[in-house]
């Protein structure tokens, strides 16, 4: 879209005359590749030479979504053209054939441009046409094969937020094209495994985190998990937490712990791993948990997000109470907010609005 | 008049001052027309009408609405609709959300929708059409083109300019709201699509087709304002999520999205005016993603519009629901 993290020119990098010249040379031949791939849609050229044309502008220009959907409709009178042409059969070869090697005129691009929209949409329409034409076991490879390209692509950039949000899309189109219940639940389980990898990986991978959130329920919710089962798998996450936590300087590790306090957050609770815990456990809960992270203090006592996590449990506690602020537990919280006020300038104000709503 | 949207030939060093070099920023944009010569022209032809909204708004809030030839700007917009009634980013593209959203902002913000109904393909009610007829009746959720992407960039995209048109009514609200929730996470952000993890550029799409539509009841503030909050780095900047880098763009993401929910006072906002300020060339013009990067008007712009929430001296307004002058959704949305 825009330029991101490209260093500015220097003076030096003025265009020389030769340098000049050489770009007027550069924009002229993209113009007119431009205008011939123009004038052949505009004649409804649907021929290979057309798609040849159309290959070496989106090499030069992979933003051009124009050109995209060219290739779309070049595409389409390919298929219609191999559907007509011969026995069911070799026209399922014939369209494997032609989206097989479409998917790998994007690869290159897709590694130079990992983060251009345009790319990950093309490719899913190329696959959703292989969902659309293809016998499913035909279909379904394509598909698996792609789970496994975006897997090296978020091997590449762990972060990348369109690889993340395309995995969930491939992971739920092999569901449907799988159907069958058994396999629907390794999936999840495959899934579970390689969020966990990845988190292994890098602690402080926030997507990674939050694939493990969403796995998880789904994972409950397929085995028909009892409460007994759920609450073992809080347990586990739990344990899992603190022990991550042993770096409490880490944002994307909080970000997961504020996540599963929502479980004993009366108001939310149905959204998460274990819904139906009694107000009393998730009090228990929650007195552990202020034991557990107050302890995570000792040499971490300029860390903020600790003295946060004590005041958002406190807080859930008192709420799960139906109690107001006040005695002990008050002054503790307004301890901590005084610390953060201190290690957290830069959202002063923030904890000034919340020192006021405690009614001090 | 088309504006190039790519980076900038900037040639300036890194400033010293913290003022905003208005005047620079100004030649900047109007000079970006004017870079034919330039293959980056070429190769950003996908983003024109975006590049014409992103230019003219950052003119109005530096106080130079007058400063693009209106007339041209307006021709061209013209020149950009397809039959569909929709707009794609130059002549002869295809129609998009993307840019039939940029075409009626430039448009209200000309005070030129009447050219549509004079010089347009069926007036408003023809781009109104085009908008409705990419909602998915199904799930509420908006599709970019006929091609069936679907992002809440889209569905905000189609509430801002359905809202500036006066024909809100012509989709179902209620189904894209309740799509809108879905997209909600835990940590009371909102993501590209349901299950999607929160990111600040989707927070603002959600947060502002919630606002338009009159259902911010429905937003978590003090649990979203807190995540928003957590955005602001120990330099002053923002980022869209977690670990990541600050941007200069975040400003406006991330600062709309507090000032919607009445929390951008939780953030520093004089050390996030330094951060922008950093982000200039103040030579060449213009303002980059971080101190020292190329710059582009698409920064150029959201920087601007980021100082402008934070009310910097000399700036003028801006509405955090629509990133248009405040002046000017006043008056077609009170009419």
């Amino acid at each position: 879209m825009a330029a991101h993290g490209i260093p500015r020119y220097s003076l030096q990098a003025e265009r020389t005359e030769e340098g000049r010249q050489k770009e007027l040379h550069k924009i002229e031949k993209y113009r007119e590749l431009d205008q011939s791939v123009r004038d052949k849609i505009a004649k409804h050229q649907h021929t290979p030479e057309t798609l040849q044309k159309i290959s070496e502008l989106l090499t030069s220009n992979p933003e051009y979504y124009t050109v995209w959907n060219y290739r779309r409709q070049v595409l389409r009178s390919e298929f219609s053209a191999a559907a007509s042409a011969g026995s069911d059969e070799a026209a399922a070869a014939q369209i494997s054939t032609l989206i097989k090697n479409d998917l790998l005129f994007t690869v290159p691009l897709l590694r130079s441009f990992p983060k251009c929209y345009w790319i990950w949409n093309y490719r899913t329409w190329l696959l959703d046409e292989a969902k659309r034409l293809l016998p499913v076991p035909a279909a379904q490879k394509f598909w698996q094969e792609e789970l496994a390209l975006v897997g090296k692509m978020l091997s590449l950039d762990s972060r990348n937020f369109h690889g993340w949000g395309y995995r969930r899309f491939v992971v739920e189109t092999l569901r449907e094209l799988k159907s069958e219940e058994q396999d629907g639940k390794q999936m999840t389980q495959t899934e579970f495994e390689y969020a966990k990898k990845m988190i292994g990986a890098n602690l402080s991978n926030f997507s990674a985190w939050h694939y493990r959130t969403k796995l998880i329920q789904r994972l409950l919710t397929e085995n028909a998990a009892s409460d007994e089962e759920r609450r073992k798998m809080l347990d586990d996450e739990l344990d899992l937490i603190h022990r991550a936590l042993c770096d409490p300087y880490d944002q994307s590790l909080w970000f997961y712990h504020q996540n599963l306090m929502c479980t004993f957050d009366p108001s939310v609770a149905d959204q998460t791993l274990a819904p139906k815990l009694s107000d009393a456990e998730r009090l228990d809960y929650l007195r552990r948990e202020i034991d557990e992270i107050q302890e995570m203090l000792d040499g971490a006592e300029d860390c903020k997000y600790i003295y946060q996590a004590l005041i958002d449990c406190t807080m859930l506690a008192w709420k799960v109470e139906g109690s107001a602020p006040s005695g002990e537990s008050k002054s503790k919280v307004l301890d901590w907010l005084a610390e953060l006020k201190t290690l957290d300038p830069l959202r002063l104000q923030r904890w000034l609005d919340f020192e006021q709503s405690l009614g001090r | 008049m088309s504006l190039v949207s790519g980076p900038g030939r900037a040639v300036g060093t890194t400033p010293s001052s913290l003022n905003l070099s208005v005047e620079r920023h100004v030649e900047y944009i109007k000079n970006l027309d004017s870079r034919r010569d330039e293959l980056e022209y070429w190769l950003t032809e996908h983003l024109r009408l975006n590049g014409v909204y992103w230019g003219l708004t950052a003119l109005h809030l530096l106080g130079r609405p007058d400063a693009l030839p209106r007339e041209d700007t307006i021709n061209f917009v013209l020149s950009c609709q397809r039959e569909d009634g929709g707009f794609g980013a130059a002549p002869g593209h295809d129609a998009h959300m993307l840019y039939t959203v940029s075409a009626v902002q430039i448009l209200v913000t000309l005070d030129a929708i009447d050219e549509l109904e004079k010089r347009g393909l069926g007036g408003k009610e023809k781009v109104a059409s085009f908008i409705a007829g990419l909602q998915d009746k199904d799930t509420g959720a908006f599709m970019g083109d006929e091609w069936g992407e679907r992002d809440t960039r889209f569905l905000y995209g189609a509430f801002n300019a359905l809202s500036l048109l006066g024909l809100l009514d012509t989709v179902d609200v209620p189904k894209a709201i309740a799509y809108v929730q879905q997209c909600e996470n835990l940590d009371g952000g909102y993501g590209i699509q349901p299950g999607a993890e929160s990111h600040a550029g989707q927070i603002f799409t959600c947060v502002g087709a919630l606002a338009i539509a009159g259902r911010l009841d429905l937003v978590n503030r003090d649990r979203l304002g807190g995540w928003l909050s957590e955005r602001q780095v120990d330099n002053g900047g923002l980022n869209g999520r977690p670990e990541k880098l600050p941007d200069a763009c975040y400003s406006w993401w991330v600062g709309a999205s507090l000032a919607m929910i009445d929390r951008l006072h939780w953030i520093d906002s004089g050390k996030l005016a330094a951060f922008i300020l950093r982000c200039q060339d103040s030579e060449a013009g213009g303002i980059g993603d971080r101190p020292g990067s190329m710059v582009d008007v698409f920064h150029t712009h959201f920087a601007i519009a980021g100082l402008s929430l934070l009310k910097f001296d000399g700036v003028q307004e801006v509405d955090p629901v629509y990133c248009l002058p405040k002046t000017i959704t006043l008056k077609y949305l009170s009419r």
